[in-house]
């Protein structure tokens, strides 16, 4: 998921200067599960902007795992609300980057229009876990080594990235010496790797990273999934787990 | 040979090798190190010149080397992949060897948090493992590390650092191991305190062999203060130090305890000379300088052996 933090109030405030009818969009991914973008955080949104004096002429929540990121998702509700958008002076945006910049360029290249947009977040990156605690484990770098890191990311988890084994900074105690409250990636590689007598596999030397993979901006074509057809069976499973 | 370096000279002649260490001015004083040079000028082999240590700005390691060369010595340039990528790390390797520099010491870093702008971005883009090899190549194989070829190689003694007493203590030889099959062809150890631990280490060393693939020089370091010590076994990350240091140099009057400091590092010294393996001392008398002529003189290191000038 991409961990998100709102804004300060007086931030996306001073954004908004000037600006009187606002149309608010949530995101039922990511920004939900960090209550920054939700139905309710929309809400709440809505009424704290209505205090201080601006016109909500409209406002986007998106169910849960409805993702604005994802435009055959997120294109539905934005045709839905055409008219509210068209008539606003600016457009907040509660989700990530991601989807504020997703739902900007469906609005101007397949809607045509065109209102300045702004966020009300702060994104994070990649994290895991939940429902309450999250950590980064994935910097995305476009050529994954957990296959040669035990299934632990020392790009990550170590503060200097190291591929070959741990610095000389490991206290006594196995941990970082950059953050003593954490443990040293390499530590973990290393008891990770004994518990499958795979110890061996340290001996080898790793090749620095291949970088090129993370030049941005980044692209990517796929084969589009069936939409309904994908929606349909997760109902299903869902179902059959009780849930 | 595979250098010019007088280092190598001494080691391969089979002589216990003294390196010393020249800490750079925060400044662009260059009086500074021709005055530390002249102190260490015939007590030691080679003297390494720290790069950037604690991440803090200082005069440039290879700068510091070539005035230190000047003064007839023999300099080890510290290089850190901290704030080099694989390009610059390359054309450092380069500059140092056109510039007469014969020896060259791999590290990580020290990471910028730690240093005076902690704002820094880090650059990591290769580890002291994958510079050794690095270097190596360009040396043996005159091929970069994107695999092109070069017409004059750098022709560098490489050195790499060893960490006997961080954990996970099993994988400090496996890690020094991997330095070995990288291409080093020395190492200086990290500061000795706890000679027991290191003698341990050592001996895992020698079932592997390791001793006599690469040349081990032991860390050693005079302490100058109560303070200094307890700031090394609570602060420093990586350092043994054992309450029996602090309690002998607690043990003596406070105006004898810089002396009490140069006597434990003499004795440390003889003590790691017993251990079979040691090449040699790495002595780290760092900003006391001054120390490095009678802690040499004492341990019955002099006169050294000269094979460059």
């Amino acid at each position: 998921m991409n961990a998100q933090v709102q804004k300060p109030f007086e931030e996306i405030l001073g954004y908004l200067e000037g600006k009187e009818r606002i149309f608010l969009m949530g995101c039922g991914g990511c920004a939900t599960v960090f209550h920054t973008g939700g139905i309710k955080d929309v809400d709440e949104m809505a009424e704290k902007l209505t205090k201080e004096g601006k016109e909500i002429v409209g406002k986007i929540g998106l169910p849960f795992a409805v993702f604005a990121c994802y435009i055959p998702m997120s294109s539905m509700f934005l045709k839905e609300h055409r008219g509210e958008i068209e008539k606003c002076d600016a457009i907040l945006m509660q989700s990530c980057g991601d989807g504020a910049q997703a739902v900007r360029g469906y609005l101007e290249e397949e809607m045509g229009i065109v209102k300045p947009m702004y966020p009300s977040n702060n994104a994070l990156g990649f994290s895991s876990g939940g429902p309450s605690k999250f950590k980064e484990e994935c910097q995305a770098c476009g050529e994954c080594e957990l296959g040669r890191t035990a299934g632990i990311c020392p790009l990550v988890q170590c503060p200097k990235g190291l591929l070959n084994g741990p610095c000389g900074g490991t206290t006594t105690d196995g941990k970082c010496e950059v953050d003593p409250t954490r443990d040293c990636a390499w530590v973990m590689i290393y008891k990770r790797l004994g518990k499958f007598g795979e110890l061996d596999e340290l001996s080898e030397i790793q090749e620095p990273h291949d970088w090129s993979k993370a030049i941005r901006p980044r692209s990517l074509e796929v084969e589009p999934i069936n939409l309904l057809e994908e929606l349909k069976g997760t109902k299903k499973v869902i179902e059959t787990l009780g849930v | 040979m595979k250098t010019q370096s007088n280092l190598e000279r001494v080691l391969e002649a089979g002589q216990f090798a003294v390196t010393g260490e020249l800490g750079p001015p925060q400044s662009a004083d260059s009086e500074i190190v021709r005055r530390k040079a002249k102190i260490l000028k015939g007590h030691v082999d080679a003297f390494n010149v720290t790069d950037g240590q604690t991440a803090v700005v200082r005069m440039a390691s290879w700068a510091a080397c070539l005035i230190g060369k000047g003064e007839g010595l023999d300099p080890i340039v510290q290089m850190t992949c901290r704030d080099r990528n694989r390009i610059a790390l390359q054309m450092d390797v380069l500059g140092i060897a056109a510039l007469g520099i014969n020896n060259m010491l791999c590290l990580t870093g020290d990471h910028q948090k730690f240093g005076n702008h902690p704002m820094a971005k880090g650059v990591y883009d290769v580890d002291s493992i994958q510079l050794v090899k690095m270097v190596k190549d360009m040396r043996d194989e005159r091929k970069f590390q994107c695999g092109e070829e070069m017409a004059v190689e750098p022709r560098l003694f490489i050195g790499a650092a060893a960490n006997p007493f961080a954990d996970p203590f099993e994988f400090r030889v496996a890690r020094l191991a991997k330095k070995v099959a990288a291409g080093a062809d020395f190492i200086q150890t990290q500061i000795i305190y706890n000679v027991d631990k290191f003698a341990e280490w050592m001996k895992m060393v020698r079932d592997r062999g390791l001793h006599e693939k690469v040349k081990i020089l032991a860390g050693v370091a005079p302490i100058k203060s109560v303070g200094a010590a307890k700031y090394m076994k609570t602060r420093v990350p990586g350092m043994d130090v054992p309450d029996s240091v602090i309690e002998r140099l607690q043990g003596v009057p406070k105006e004898q305890v810089s002396k009490e400091g140069i006597q434990l590092c003499i004795d440390i010294i003889d003590q790691v000379r017993q251990i079979e393996g040691v090449a040699g001392i790495h002595l780290m008398a760092i900003e006391w300088e001054e120390a490095v002529p009678e802690i040499v003189e004492a341990a019955g290191l002099l006169p050294r052996p000269r094979f460059v000038t």
